[in-house]
């Protein structure tokens, strides 16, 4: 059983090279105290075995051994908040002011309610990342439950996401987005067209019981690409103990009149406890959203999304598959359906877009239609003697049907088609000494085709990868290193007609073009955590990741509609290397005062970009601006700031802020679309238990309030580059409240979530809706999430 | 165990190596042509009392990009009335697709403007009108005055829903320039 957590523990942590280990503080001078002690039934005294001791605040946990025992060894001085927690029993929290080694027993009640069900209490424990990465699970996590991915994440300091209107949403990490961030859902690369910032991740985030975003370069675990940082979508580990359990969550959003409803159930057979399953799957319907003063025609969107794992795990060896489907229908806001560089100058001139809308929740022209299926297979096998193999294979199909306004036929204007297969090997090896590590062979093959008219040729590419991570723990010091080859062949397939070297002779035309590219690299990590003392750390990573241009970079050859824009490939595009410093401030586990400052530069050598050309494309529909694939080198450079202060047992006030500066160093000028400066106040109140019997429970309200400011670190001539200046500054009042409710036996977790309070008309520098309408106003979301046991 | 297991995962393992590799697709595009690409615009103007029709052309036969298109300009008689009649083709495709057909058929959503350069001593006004009583522009009357040269730019908008005789509003499907002539 043991065995089984842990093995879930590390499934779950497997991206995050952790292995679980028996656990103890970093022995250091004057942290070597012990707290110990029992954890008994209340009633009868008998040791309850196997209890889960967990230390509020840090990554420690220990489990009752047979006598009921527990110990953390290695401690430092300094208050302590304890959880202790076993099936059936009620919780009990306690609060240690550790001075010297001491014994404290604790002696659990039984929990009437909780004696029929059976709850997994899995905590993860890993050795702390040294990269820096947040997380967000559990409660705060619930909480962004009818949000898109992108903006789920924006609750993180260093994150802010780039929209095309209201439906579409990518994230942004330290300034970088799209192809330079990687999206791992379920341990899988997420492959799908993501060249364009206009395709949002085709992910449900109802599967997710935990995101992390590791910002900056970690390509030797991930793969190539991952210049900018990663997101990791992480699903709960499947039912390890038997029963079956059930949740139903219920989203309404005010602003747009979003309904989703999403369901799960999943069960560990009595007869076959080796077996689990899970089952999930969520409906979304949206209409029109609305901006203070108008709502925005064609912007509503539907999901139909369903997921499925089963899974077989013994001691030494374990298989699962999962599947997982997401299916969606999007309309393209009308108000930014616009064509020649005059349609974009008046859209921009009108105080509000045209035509004027109502709400409805029809989908009208243009709409997309996107659908993303997921296999995956992955088995794993222990030994003793040389740790544990994991491998891995999985197949993702990716359509994207692009409906426009013209035509009418059923016929979709553009269909991408795009298969993925990945397979991957990992030997996570036994601890040598202080040594713990991994090393792999990955393999992924890709297929591109579509059909209608020419956006991105038909590919296929071939990519191989191999990597060695290992890291050391001693005393005060965490280092971390590792390194990875990659090697990638693309093979593209294009008509000379889809080509700027078109001669409009159809014979010539029509010749099938097969230029092919080779790329190979390394990519590197290095770093360091080094506890100054109990409650300080100071963590440093430097790294090297590498990006091959995509094949739209490559060969992109036509008018991006909504854009304006007449974009050329550059098929002479050279590989993009970012080399990438980070250090990170941390003061922990302070009773009142708590915080971390992160600095982080990023260097990128031959970083691709668009770039206007000053003569305009001339066609049949008019003058279109021109945009050509170019390379130079830059720099990012920033900060993320977060602290927190405990005002009173209740309340809690915090503060976070968000800089970053994107620079082209080449032609010594600020990049454009670079994430401006973001600051955010928080204060909340708390309360664990509310009314007679105690029916609320976990009680709390927030207010926050986020400032972001006017980009002002901007090039010369902005306007040769884009169609109009970065918009105002704003300010959005929000505000969340939560509660859960106990009606008799079952629980009832209520949310409800109010974003831009007041209202306020803005526009965001970073929306490519921005010229034609006004971000979406007031909205207020109402959550229910229902967990059921049977 | 260790004999059971062993041989079954480096099974697994060369399944999924030969899925993946297995499935190497050697589909290959077929010459598609655009859906909706126009290529030529061509005006056929025909003077009041009889003479010579004549005819200007502006013609991409490979789109966007590429080659540059081929323009004939317009050359008119001062001091006459024309009957002028516009005509949109996709040449691309064999035979040529008629694109006006279609513009008639969602006459209420779309519009075509005549813009004649300052100097141009040409007027347009329009002899055709769609459901609502609004210009369409497929047929137009010009009248020229004294002998002068500039430009007459075409426009079609698509408009749906907006339709309201503004150029301003709308999504332009063809804004082409041609050299004017009036001697």
């Amino acid at each position: 059983m043991r065995y089984l957590i842990c093995f879930l523990l590390c499934l779950s942590g497997l991206p995050l090279v952790g292995v679980a280990q028996d656990v103890s503080a970093s022995p250091s001078q004057g942290c070597a105290l012990v707290l110990s002690g029992s954890v008994t039934d209340h009633e009868d005294r008998s040791p309850l075995i196997g209890a889960t001791v967990v230390l509020e605040g840090t990554q420690l946990t220990s489990v009752t051994d047979a006598n009921g025992r527990y110990a953390f060894r290695n401690l430092c001085p300094g208050t302590y908040r304890i959880v202790v927690s076993y099936i059936g029993y009620t919780n009990e929290k306690l609060e240690e002011n550790l001075r010297s080694s001491k014994t404290t027993n604790v002696r659990l009640h039984p929990d009437a309610l909780q004696l029929h069900s059976i709850e997994v209490t899995g905590t993860r424990h890993q050795d702390q990342p040294i990269q820096g990465n947040s997380q967000l699970s559990g409660r705060e996590l619930d909480q962004t439950q009818g949000q898109s991915l992108a903006q789920a994440l924006e609750r993180m300091t260093g994150l802010s996401s780039i929209q095309t209107g209201p439906s579409i949403a990518k994230p942004v990490i330290h300034g970088l987005h799209s192809s330079r961030i990687l999206v791992m859902n379920n341990g899988v690369r997420h492959e799908a067209q993501q060249w364009g910032s206009e395709h949002a991740p085709e992910i449900d985030p109802f599967v997710a019981s935990e995101l992390t975003v590791i910002k900056g370069a970690a390509g030797v675990r991930y793969g190539a690409d991952a210049i900018g940082g990663v997101i990791l979508v992480e699903p709960s580990p499947l039912r390890d103990s038997v029963g079956t359990g059930a949740e139903l969550n219920l989203v309404g959003v005010s602003n747009n009149r979003q309904g989703v409803a999403s369901a799960m159930v999943e069960g560990n057979p009595a007869g076959l406890s080796s077996f689990s399953w899970r089952l999930q799957g969520t409906l979304k319907k949206a209409g029109n959203s609305k901006t203070p003063d108008y709502y925005l025609a064609n912007t509503g969107y539907q999901e139909q999304n369903f997921s499925g794992a089963a899974g077989w795990t013994r001691e030494k060896y374990g298989v699962e598959a999962f599947f997982s489907r997401f299916d969606t229908k999007l309309g393209v806001f009308a108000g930014s359906h616009v064509g020649n560089l005059t349609d974009i100058r008046n859209a921009i001139k009108r105080e509000r877009p045209e035509p004027e809308a109502f709400f409805t929740y029809a989908i009208d022209r243009p709409y997309q239609n996107v659908t993303h299926d997921l296999l995956k297979l992955k088995a794993f096998y222990r030994t003793e003697n040389l740790g544990r193999l994991n491998l891995m294979y999985s197949r993702q199909f990716n359509q994207r049907e692009e409906y426009d306004t013209h035509g009418g036929s059923e016929r979709p204007g553009l269909r991408f088609e795009i298969v993925t297969h990945n397979t991957e090997a990992v030997w996570e090896h036994k601890p040598w000494g202080n040594v713990n590590g991994s090393m792999g062979v990955t393999y992924m093959y890709q297929f591109n085709r579509y059909e209608g008219r020419f956006f991105v040729p038909f590919y296929q590419s071939h990519t191989a990868g191999l990597f060695w991570i290992e890291r050391w723990d001693r005393g005060k010091w965490h280092v971390e290193s590792g390194l990875r080859y990659d090697y990638r062949n693309l093979e593209a397939k294009l008509f000379r007609k889809d080509t700027p070297q078109k001669t409009g002779d159809s014979d010539l035309d029509n010749e099938l073009l097969t230029p092919t590219h080779r790329f190979q690299n390394l990519s590197g990590t290095l770093g360091a955590i080094y506890d100054i003392g109990p409650h300080l750390n100071l963590s440093v990573n430097a790294a090297t990741a590498w990006r091959s241009p995509t094949t739209s970079e490559l060969y992109s050859n036509g008018i991006h509609h909504g854009t304006g824009t007449y974009e050329y490939g550059n098929a002479n595009l050279d590989v993009e290397r970012a080399y990438n410093f980070t250090a990170t401030l941390a003061y922990i586990q302070n009773q009142r005062l708590n915080g971390e400052v992160s600095v982080y530069r990023n260097y990128i050598n031959n970083y691709i970009y668009q770039a206007p050309d000053t003569v305009p494309t001339l066609t049949i529909r008019g003058a279109f601006l021109t945009a050509r694939q170019q390379q130079a080198d830059a720099t990012f450079t920033g900060l993320d700031a977060s602290v927190t202060y405990q005002l009173t047992d209740h309340l809690l006030l915090g503060g976070k802020a968000s800089l970053v500066r994107g620079y082209n160093t080449s032609a010594n000028e600020y990049l454009i679309w670079i994430p401006t400066d973001r600051f955010e106040g928080n204060l909340r109140y708390s309360l664990e238990k509310l009314g007679a019997q105690e029916t609320f429970t976990e009680n709390f309200v927030s207010v926050s309030g986020m400032r972001v400011s006017k980009q002002r670190n901007l090039p010369d001539n902005y306007l040769a580059r884009d169609y109009a200046l970065p918009p105002a500054g704003y300010f959005l009042l929000n505000a969340e409240l939560g509660t859960t409710l106990q009606l008799g036996k079952q629980q009832i977790e209520l949310g409800l979530m109010g974003r831009n309070l007041l209202n306020t008309a803005y526009r965001d520098y970073l929306n490519r809706f921005r010229y034609y309408a006004d971000e979406v106003g007031r909205s207020i979301t109402l959550r229910v999430s229902i967990p059921l046991n049977f | 165990m260790k004999s059971f297991l062993k041989p079954s995962l480096a099974i697994l393992f060369a399944a999924s190596v030969f899925m993946t590799t297995g499935c190497g697709n050697d589909d290959e595009p077929t010459p598609e042509n655009e859906e909706e690409l126009i290529t030529t615009v061509r005006l056929h103007a025909t003077p009041q009392g009889g003479g010579n029709m004549i005819m200007a052309t502006y013609k991409d036969v490979d789109g966007p990009g590429g080659q540059a298109p081929i323009v004939n300009g317009l050359q008119l008689a001062a001091n006459k009335v024309y009957d002028v009649r516009v005509e949109v083709l996709d040449e691309s495709k064999t035979p040529a697709e008629d694109i006006t057909q279609e513009v008639k058929e969602e006459a209420d959503e779309h519009q075509f403007f005549y813009q004649p350069s300052t100097g141009l001593n040409l007027t347009v006004a329009y002899t055709d009108q769609d459901s609502k009583n609004l210009p369409l522009g497929i047929t137009t009357r010009m009248t020229t005055a004294a002998a002068s040269t500039g430009t007459l730019r075409v426009i079609l908008k698509h408009q749906p829903g907006t339709k309201n005789n503004s150029v301003n509003t709308g999504e332009t499907d063809v804004e082409v320039t041609f050299p004017a002539t009036i001697q």
